[in-house]
């Protein structure tokens, strides 16, 4: 018998293949990953202990920047959490602000996604046009916030203005754009002989094992299971608008992952403009605060959740009846999927398919180590 | 607001199979239920929770550090795919003593969330395996994430930081220093 | 250099070329290190498309002219961005990208991110905001551009002049050294 002998590969945290600064130690024989194991902790910057030393306003300009791709989860969790805490209500037009703003998140999400999963196949032509057109949701959110990445927009009780004049214009002017423009992707993406042949039956989660494993969001939708919390725990007004959760995709590998993709960011650009029609014009966006810094919180804690892109994101919300936060703990979908999920299912994968593999599983290390 | 059958169904069934090993039940809201063990119960909690009951999903788990009351709070946080409701399972560990139950047989991913508590708080789980730096590297202090751990102090210790920020602690005067302009005496209390 | 070139007025006209030739292609490490790393895809692709000033990504240290430390750098990035550093050819220059490397940004009160990265490896350039925008990239590569072609993007040299006094702080925070010395 043949000694088995393997060598050890460290892809990252310097590696263009990676996505974001972390690293995945592979053991492998020849080509085929025998071992796996995510080495994490480059970007710790120890979030929930700086939200110690803040006030609950103050938390707020901090939350966003866990997860860099999609801060608007974090705003919209945190602020939820500590309105449920503190039971405060939100005015309804700011409720439908909050789910305009998380909407376009997730459709500039996925754009950027459109060209980590073509990069990570080698087809480049197709990030230059989806960032590219990234930008113009990152524009419509730099006119209604002022940033272009970090928003620091939903804040505890409302949101923190309301929509700039002729904005709704505008955004259904680039949802239409986009719209056309996905076309174009599936020419290039999904229509692509090199895609197919590189996604198909790559990257397996089993599907009778998928809940247990603790998989969230597209990875899951695409076992086949219908799960989203925009359903499943209706926040804001998600229950009055009328979307489908693609659970018909049920092969489970990376390319299920990225037709559910496909269909949601349609589906999310449909929520933005049914959002749009059903907004009423006037209305206060925000209860106003009392002074932020004796602002206090009740004694309680909750669990509060949101879908993000990339899955379920969980704020875990404690109050000590200060003015400080005892602790906010974030669970981020990257968390499992990025280190025990990604372990498991690169056994037996080649090399070359690890990039594509933790693309299309939302790997996103801000949020695994906050 | 939606009925609260399926919760309250929820808390009869554990009250009946876990009689007094369970306390502080409550339902606080529509899908969520509270409920508090302790250290040596939390296993057959969660097992009973799983595999009887389908909360299959493990959400969250999650670590207060109650400082006064010498106690660190685990906050278990599954989700019943079919029945959609969170269920929180809290425990109270010592915080001299530190030592919980390692329940990553039961979910894979509890073996995570147990290897950033035992760094980060410095709770211990018998049986753990996997490296002990999972975020960290090197690090002699106390676990960072402990309410005695003073990250302001650390910082000063450790890092230097440019001057300028002493400086500029009032914004408002320091512009007007510099442009030569004259704050009205009125304006001067509302400054920074 | 052969003796023909050996005076000072052919160097200085060598230098020129030398120094147009290096500012108009400048290769940045792909190496995300921290959340500023967001901005750099929308620099690169088709709006802002940074190429038209000869910049694009190199996959290697090896490769690289320009190491972007984008954002925050936690202690345990630090020693891997030195390793990476001095794995450059020389010459190399750094961007510090964003607030968090100027003085701590906002996370001045982290006990896990450096505070001033110029204490560490040398900055050439710093760009500064929270995050800034594609067009501030753009403009401290332009500003990069100019220190190159003025000769006074010297950082490199000034690293390999003052490697003791580098060393100590680094050495400082980075509490389990075993790094291979830097020897070219």
């Amino acid at each position: 018998m043949r000694k088995q002998k393997t060598t050890t590969i460290y892809l990252g945290p310097q590696h263009p293949g990676i996505t974001g600064n972390m690293m995945v130690k592979l053991e492998v024989d020849g080509d085929t990953i025998v071992k796996a194991e995510t080495h994490i902790g480059y970007l710790h910057r120890g979030f929930e202990k700086l939200m110690e030393r803040r006030n609950w306003l103050q938390s707020f300009t901090i939350v966003c920047r866990i997860c860099v791709p999609e801060p608007d989860p974090n705003e919209e969790n945190y602020a939820r959490g500590v309105e449920e805490i503190e039971g405060r209500e939100v005015p309804e037009k700011a409720r439908w602000i909050r789910m305009l703003v998380l909407e376009l998140a997730r459709i500039q999400a996925y754009l950027l996604w459109y060209g980590g999963q073509s990069a990570s196949v080698g087809l480049y032509t197709i990030g230059q046009w989806s960032i590219g057109d990234r930008n113009y949701v990152l524009d419509l959110f730099e006119e209604l916030t002022g940033g272009r990445v970090y928003h620091m927009y939903i804040w505890p009780g409302g949101v923190r203005r309301d929509l700039p004049k002729g904005f709704k214009d505008r955004v259904y002017k680039v949802m239409d754009y986009i719209e056309k423009r996905l076309d174009d992707y599936d020419r290039l993406l999904f229509d692509n002989a090199i895609f197919q042949k590189r996604a198909q039956g790559v990257g397996y989660i089993p599907p009778e094992k998928a809940i247990e494993w603790g998989v969230v969001g597209p990875p899951l939708r695409a076992t086949g299971t219908k799960s989203d919390v925009r359903i499943d725990e209706p926040y804001e007004f998600y229950d009055q608008v009328e979307f489908v959760v693609p659970d018909f995709y049920k092969t489970s590998d990376v390319w299920a992952r990225a037709l559910v993709r496909r269909f949601e960011i349609r589906q999310a650009i449909n929520i933005v403009r049914q959002v749009l029609d059903k907004m009423p014009e006037k209305g206060p966006v925000w209860n106003k605060i009392p002074n932020p810094h004796k602002w206090r919180i009740p004694r309680g804690d909750a669990y509060v959740k949101t879908e993000s892109a990339r899955g379920e994101f969980g704020y875990y919300v404690v109050s000590d009846g200060s003015q400080f936060p005892r602790r906010v703990h974030v669970r981020g979908p990257a968390y499992v999927h990025g280190i025990t999920l990604l372990e498991k299912i690169l056994v037996g994968q080649n090399i070359s398919d690890v990039s594509m593999i933790m693309n299309s599983l939302g790997t996103c290390p801000p949020e695994m180590e906050r | 607001m939606a009925d609260l059958q399926k919760e309250n169904l929820l808390l009869e069934v554990l009250k009946n199979h876990f009689n007094d090993k369970i306390f502080d039940l409550k339902v606080q809201r529509h899908q969520r239920v509270h409920l508090r063990t302790t250290t040596e119960q939390i296993e057959a909690v969660l097992l009973y929770l799983k595999e009887k009951l389908g909360y299959k999903h493990l959400s969250h788990i999650s670590c207060v550090d109650w400082i006064e009351e010498n106690r660190f709070e685990l906050v278990y946080i599954l989700w019943h795919p079919e029945d959609k409701i969170n269920v929180l399972v809290k425990v109270d560990v010592d915080r001299l003593n530190p030592v919980a139950p390692n329940i990553d047989y039961i979910w894979p991913q509890a073996n995570t969330y147990e290897r950033e508590m035992r760094e980060m708080f410095g709770i211990q789980f018998p049986g753990l395996v996997g490296r002990k730096e999972l975020i960290l590297e090197d690090w002699d202090d106390l676990p960072p994430m402990r309410r005695d751990f003073d990250t302001l102090q650390y910082v000063m210790e450790n890092f230097e930081f440019r001057s300028g920020r002493e400086d500029a602690q009032n914004v408002r005067e320091t512009i007007a220093k510099r442009t030569g302009e004259e704050i009205p005496e009125f304006a001067k209390k509302y400054s920074r | 250099m052969n003796r023909a070139f050996n005076d000072r007025e052919s160097q200085k006209i060598l230098d020129i070329i030398k120094n147009f030739a290096r500012k108009n292609s400048l290769f940045i490490l792909a190496y995300g290190t921290g959340c500023g790393a967001i901005e750099i895809p929308p620099t690169i692709t088709s709006r802002y498309d940074a190429e038209r000033f000869g910049i694009r990504g190199a996959a290697t240290p090896r490769q690289a002219d320009v190491l972007l430390i984008t954002g925050y750098l936690s202690v345990k990035t630090l020693k891997r961005v030195i390793r990476a550093y001095e794995q450059m050819q020389d010459p190399k220059y750094v961007m510090g990208f964003g607030s968090c490397t100027i003085n701590g940004g906002m996370y001045w009160d982290s006990y896990n991110t450096i505070k001033q990265l110029d204490k560490y490896i040398p900055v050439d350039v710093y760009i500064n905001g929270c995050m800034p925008r594609p067009e501030a990239v753009i403009a401290g590569f332009v500003k990069l551009q100019q220190l190159i072609q003025q000769g006074k993007a010297l950082g490199w040299k000034h690293y390999k002049e003052n490697l003791e006094w580098y060393r100590q702080n680094q050495q400082k925070v980075i509490k389990n050294w075993r790094m291979p010395d830097y020897n070219w």
